[in-house]
């Protein structure tokens, strides 16, 4: 069953996740290329500010990425109002596991793309003193990332239309309060406090919060 | 007499407009179910609770002598269901289709499968969303019946599809029910193909059971009678009178159920002649049997 979902899912993704695949194997390799000086001494601060303009591909690629893998596990039966996945002999829950186990096995080709260029990357770069390479630990992250965008994108998705509607209700009820508040001058910032806790500690985007970068102090 | 599926006060309701109410179905097993009713009257939402698509408001199902939705999963993997639209991953070649459903299914039949295949004459490598309407039809039932059910719910399966597809899906449909005693519960406004295959037949109308009866009792009970010098007011009658109205001068035109000839008598009793009896084919019978029950308020 299991080899059945995963064919399925990665017929409507493979173009898709051959194009990330690339351009996640690229990013690093791009981005470490730039920063350094060919055969000279690379300088550390150079480096890191160079390193610094390309860190936001990172968390912005992984949001993409769980987007379009979560989106696409369910677009399909969305359009069959999910008739076809509703008549097969299986709990609902095991078929959205199976769903779910799949997008999270596909999501695993451009990491490893992504650590591959990382090493390649990192492997081929003159690390200036006081900085280090961590590409695993970026390919780690990046993976949580990736997953954690996944996840929620995918239980969005499941939920379907109603859950849609309520999210944008959400949304739509915070853009309003905030747009009173600004005009009112009530300095609640909602949306500024539901970004912290977003991002916060105990927020689910905290992954997200980081410094994205192959070579750091 | 054991039942594929029984239902017993099931109530659904969508919106404002429209509600199943207190639907009781009985289909027996092995028998061919007609499920027969106009456009929007609720086939295809009883359909989807009946196989725990849909959560009912209330009443009870048990289809293979298990309730639903709670049993779905075991009743699934002895249904075959072909849907009234299609419901196959539109980018997945027939091949990719055929072992998708196989995955599931662990009582596939692939050599009966590859059979279909050929004598459906289908291009396995030609994706669902490239087949005509004829060859996704062929497909559906094909992926229904290799999974060897004991079970067929069927969708309005002929719908829109051309004579010779039509001939080539009931012909592989009647062959598996000859062979494996299987159940057969068909929706269709296509009366006449019911006629010819179903041996019991439910009416609905307006999310209500008109009629479940015998096929051979609904082809042959309904009748239009030509009744002259008729009392307006007529009591008890010996059969179900479905529709009167006046034609010509003193006579009536009547439309009863349950008809049989010693009822003759009965216009005697009343002081009314019976001048003539016409049989109603199929279809006018459920015309008319929908006609009463509209005028009767839809109950």
């Amino acid at each position: 069953m299991f080899r059945a979902v995963l064919y399925t899912q990665w017929k409507w993704t493979r173009a898709a996740l051959l194009v990330a695949s690339i351009a996640l194997f690229a990013l690093p390799v791009t981005s470490v290329r730039q920063a350094g000086h060919g055969d000279q001494e690379w300088e550390a601060a150079e480096v890191l500010l160079s390193l610094s303009a390309w860190a936001p591909l990172y968390p912005i690629t992984a949001a993409l990425l769980g987007t379009l893998v979560a989106f696409v596990a369910w677009s399909v039966d969305h359009q069959g109002e999910h008739v076809y996945a509703l008549s097969l002999p299986v709990p609902r829950w095991h078929f959205v596991l199976l769903r779910w186990s799949a997008g999270g096995v596909l999501l695993l080709l451009p990491v490893v793309a992504l650590w591959i260029g990382l090493l390649l990357a990192t492997a081929t770069a003159q690390v200036p003193t006081g900085l280090s390479a961590y590409p695993n630990a970026l390919t780690l992250r990046y993976l949580l990332a990736t997953f954690v965008s996944y996840a929620l994108l995918f239980v969005v998705g499941q939920g379907g239309k109603r859950l849609v509607g309520y999210l944008l209700v959400a949304v739509g009820a915070v853009i309003v309060v905030s747009v009173f508040d600004a005009i009112m001058g009530l300095g609640l910032g909602p949306a500024n406090r539901i970004g912290a806790w977003l991002i916060g500690p105990l927020g689910p985007l905290r992954v997200f919060d980081a410094r994205w970068l192959p070579i750091d102090v | 007499m054991s039942k594929a599926i029984e239902t017993r006060g099931l109530a659904y309701r969508a919106g404002k407009s429209f509600e199943l109410r207190e639907l009781d179905l009985n289909v027996p097993a092995g028998s061919m179910y007609g499920f027969l009713g106009p456009n929007g009257s609720g086939k295809t939402t009883t359909i989807r609770l009946l196989l725990g698509f849909l959560k009912a408001r209330a009443g009870r199902i048990a289809i293979l002598g298990r309730p639903m939705p709670r049993g779905a999963p075991a009743v699934l993997a002895r249904t075959g269901y072909v849907p009234e639209r299609p419901h196959l991953y539109p980018s997945l070649t027939v091949d990719e289709v055929l072992r998708f459903h196989a995955a599931f299914h662990h009582e596939w039949d692939r050599a009966w499968a590859d059979e279909l295949v050929a004598a459906f004459r289908l291009d396995r490598e030609r994706p669902v969303r490239r087949l005509s309407k004829g060859e996704i039809g062929k497909l559906m039932m094909l992926v229904a019946l290799a999974q060897r059910p004991e079970l067929l719910v069927l969708d309005e399966p002929t719908d829109g599809l051309d004579p010779v597809v039509r001939r080539d899906v009931l012909t592989a449909l009647l062959e598996y029910v000859s062979q494996h005693h299987a159940t057969v519960f068909v929706s269709s406004h296509l009366v006449h193909e019911l006629e010819r295959i179903c041996d019991w037949v439910g009416v609905l109308d307006r999310g209500r059971l008109v009629a479940e009866l015998p096929m051979q009792s609904f082809k042959s009970g309904i009748k239009r009678l030509r009744v002259a010098h008729a009392p307006s007011l007529l009591g008890d009658t010996p059969f179900v009178l479905l529709g009167r109205e006046p034609i010509e001068g003193a006579s009536e035109m009547w439309i009863v159920r349950g008809w049989q000839p010693p009822m003759v008598q009965y216009f005697e009793g009343i002081g009314a002649t019976l001048r003539d009896v016409v049989d109603l084919d199929l279809e006018e019978g459920f015309v008319e049997l929908l006609r009463s029950f509209r005028d009767a308020g839809g109950a």
